[in-house]
């Protein structure tokens, strides 16, 4: 079950906080591969762009690249329908590496130190280009219940009665001086 | 049944709001047998609307019409929209609070004679002291149920682990720390169940251990026949007559129809942006800068208390969210104590976000990306943290204006919301952050980062009670200075924001404000 409705209390928050955001895939089955995801989007070469730059945004080394793609795949589809996005998406990757050939001669994907890579992203920072990658991003990895696991947090609690009786009071390594 | 009122009653008080302050003032009324409608801007939720879900809780009760943040501070930056996050709906913002429930302490209603002149500041005392709210407060944590209190004799939640790492913490460097005192049932109270630990008190208590207006005044009110609630009702003007006194309230209803209630009294009760606001809305030939403006001081004296976060990582699990948002508070720079670097004093309230706020707050704005801050919410669930919760000096030139063109889908004149520090704030700040650094680095912190000032909860001072008439809008009874049957029920009273966090206040002041209405109105003098 792929989940593309955007949220509007997310969405509406954002859009307060200066970022847009849309909808947030559910990672499942069925999912396009990493590299053909944006592909009628942004090309083949502009779907790993993406990809690259999704994961500088907020790197987790241990993450699957499949729970960026997840962000990302509901981006390029809704990137098909709506001519502005599309036009966004294609041309922060144009303008992404267009500065990277100018600082290191190279596109961005072929930018080996992730310190240079940043350096570029953080030029484009400001961007409505960038800000809505980071804005889907943020809630792709940090909003999604599959992940919480992952990040030790325990999401809704109340339907299993709360912490009272599940350890809210445990910690071991508090050694009392 | 549900109590119904003619708009053509002009013997009704109309109260704006339902929050803590609003709702409050209709119970206490209802219960004295005066009848009053509750005009609420918001819809009505139930406890089945609540979620445990930061995101979605959100974006279903947080006030979200337009406004916009301006001035040097980063919120302006990073929050352009969302000067504060409040809520709207029945029971206003005792929806969205921890639940944290203090009195003020008798130096902080006055400051200007604990301190003389504050350069830059606009500081007054209150025209009360402690002593005669004390009573008052009694009644508010019983009312509230207030655990750890002598009032409701409710024990403390007992010490999550979050709050055991502060505390020991805390013990090391010789502060003092202890459980909060929230208005969160730990025993079966008033209909309302133990408090089961959760972990989101700020998005709505799911099973209503926490006190909220929006489950106990309210209905309780309704319960007596006396109080009609009309949610989705956002008011547009506050009317009077030629002798200057208010005669009723236009608002718009849930249909966007324009309905005039006739009121024999006002309160508002709107929250501090929108209570000053609809004082300004309401100016009048009679009173070209607003209702109950003629010290000019409506609107003026923002205060939100100064504000920041500090986040520890440990290299061990702490796992903060399985507490109480608020499980203890480190009180030892509460006090006023100018050796400090500083006037007045600060709480350092233990608090935890979900990691979905957290990767919002831990460095917002358009920065808040990269590896530092991915390696920081990797270690989430080794995070232990403050809200620092300080006292805000109020400053004349922090103030709620109206936008000059733009209106909104009321089409009432947007509030815009002008809030920077005062030199003040900015060195309570730097002090809480570097005795936080202290505490948690004594028990083996890895890295503490500082968050800056997000959203207000807390907002105040906007109508502020004064003694005399030229120094601020309403008197110690939250009566106006220039409208004797117009008041204000809300922190936009408070004249100066005190330490602690602001709702027990505005529920004391509520309760002792309706034992005042309803002997004037008995005396006729209303």
């Amino acid at each position: 079950m792929k989940n593309n409705k955007p949220d509007l209390g997310r969405r509406r928050f954002l859009a307060r906080s200066g970022i847009t955001v849309a909808g947030v895939g559910i990672v499942s089955a069925g999912l396009l591969s990493a590299t053909a995801w944006a592909a009628r989007a942004v090309g083949e070469q502009g779907s790993a762009t993406l990809m690259r730059m999704a994961r500088d945004i907020y790197p987790h080394d241990r993450l699957e690249d499949k729970y960026y793609a997840a962000v990302l795949t509901p981006l390029a589809q809704q990137a098909e329908a709506d001519a502005d996005l599309r036009t966004l998406l294609q041309e922060g990757v144009a303008e992404l590496d267009r500065r990277s050939r100018e600082r290191f001669g190279k596109p961005f994907l072929d930018i080996a130190a992730e310190g240079d890579r940043v350096q570029i992203l953080r030029a484009m920072e400001d961007g409505a280009f960038f800000q809505r990658l980071r804005g889907d991003l943020m809630m792709g990895i940090y909003n999604n219940p599959e992940l919480w696991p992952r990040f030790g947090y325990g999401g809704s609690a109340w339907q299993h009665g709360g912490y009272i009786n599940r350890g809210y009071n445990e910690i071991d390594w508090l050694v009392l001086s | 049944m549900t109590t119904k009122f003619d708009l053509n009653d002009d013997s009704l008080v109309v109260i704006i709001g339902s929050g803590a302050g609003g709702g409050t003032l209709a119970n206490e009324l209802a219960q004295k047998g005066i009848r009053s409608v509750v005009l609420e801007a918001g819809k009505r939720f139930t406890l089945d609307d609540i979620e445990n879900d930061e995101w979605k809780m959100f974006g279903k009760i947080s006030w979200l019409d337009k406004r916009y943040v301006e001035g040097p501070a980063r919120l302006a930056k990073d929050f352009p929209n969302l000067p504060a996050w409040i809520v709207k709906g029945v029971g206003g913002a005792t929806m969205h609070w921890a639940g944290v429930a203090m009195r003020f302490q008798e130096h902080e209603f006055k400051m200007k004679s604990t301190n003389g002149v504050v350069p830059g500041a606009n500081v007054l005392d209150w025209p009360i002291t402690l002593k005669e709210l004390e009573p008052y407060y009694v009644k508010a944590e019983k009312k509230m149920g207030v655990c750890g209190t002598e009032a409701t004799g409710m024990p403390f939640h007992g010490q999550s682990s979050h709050y055991k790492v502060v505390a020991e913490g805390a013990r090391r460097i010789g502060a003092k720390c202890d459980q909060a005192t929230l208005a969160i049932n730990t025993q079966v109270r008033d209909g309302r169940p133990s408090c089961q630990v959760n972990g989101f008190c700020m998005q709505g208590c799911k099973i209503g251990a926490k006190w909220s207006t929006m489950y106990t005044e309210i209905p309780k009110a309704e319960a007596t026949g006396n109080v009609e609630v009309r949610p989705q009702s956002m008011v547009l003007r506050i009317e009077h007559d030629k002798s200057g006194k208010v005669t009723g309230v236009l608002y718009a209803d849930k249909d966007g129809n324009q309905q005039l209630q006739k009121a024999r009294v006002v309160a508002v009760a709107g929250n501090s942006i929108e209570s000053p606001r609809m004082l300004l809305n309401s100016a009048s030939s009679m009173f070209p800068d607003g209702l109950a403006n003629s010290s000019g001081q409506v609107g003026q004296n923002y205060m939100t208390h100064t504000t920041g976060g500090v986040y520890a990582e440990f290299e061990k699990p702490v796992h903060m969210y399985k507490s109480t948002v608020v499980p203890g508070i480190v009180h030892e720079w509460k006090d006023n104590d100018a050796s400090r670097g500083h006037l007045a004093g600060y709480e350092l309230e233990i608090l935890h976000l979900g990691l979905p706020f957290m990767s919002a707050f831990l460095n917002p704005g358009k920065s808040g990306w990269g590896r530092e801050l991915a390696d920081s919410l990797a270690n989430y669930d080794k995070m232990a943290g403050f809200w620092i919760c300080g006292e805000d000096m109020p400053v004349e030139s922090n103030n709620i204006t109206l936008h000059p063109t733009e209106k909104d889908q009321y089409g009432l004149p947007v509030p815009v919301v002008y809030k920077t520090d005062h030199i003040n704030d900015t060195r309570m700040r730097n002090h809480a952050y570097d005795r936080s650094t202290e505490l948690f680095e004594s028990i083996g912190a890895t890295k503490v980062n500082y968050l800056p000032p997000y959203p207000a909860s807390h907002n105040m001072g906007t109508n502020r009670m004064s003694e005399k008439a030229r120094d601020g809008v309403v008197n110690k009874w939250g009566q106006s200075h220039d409208i004797s049957n117009l008041f204000v029920s809300d922190g936009s009273q408070f004249t100066t924001s005190g330490t602690e966090n602001p709702t027990l206040t505005i529920v004391a002041l509520a309760i002792r404000q309706a034992d005042y209405i309803a002997d004037q109105m008995q005396r006729r003098e209303i």
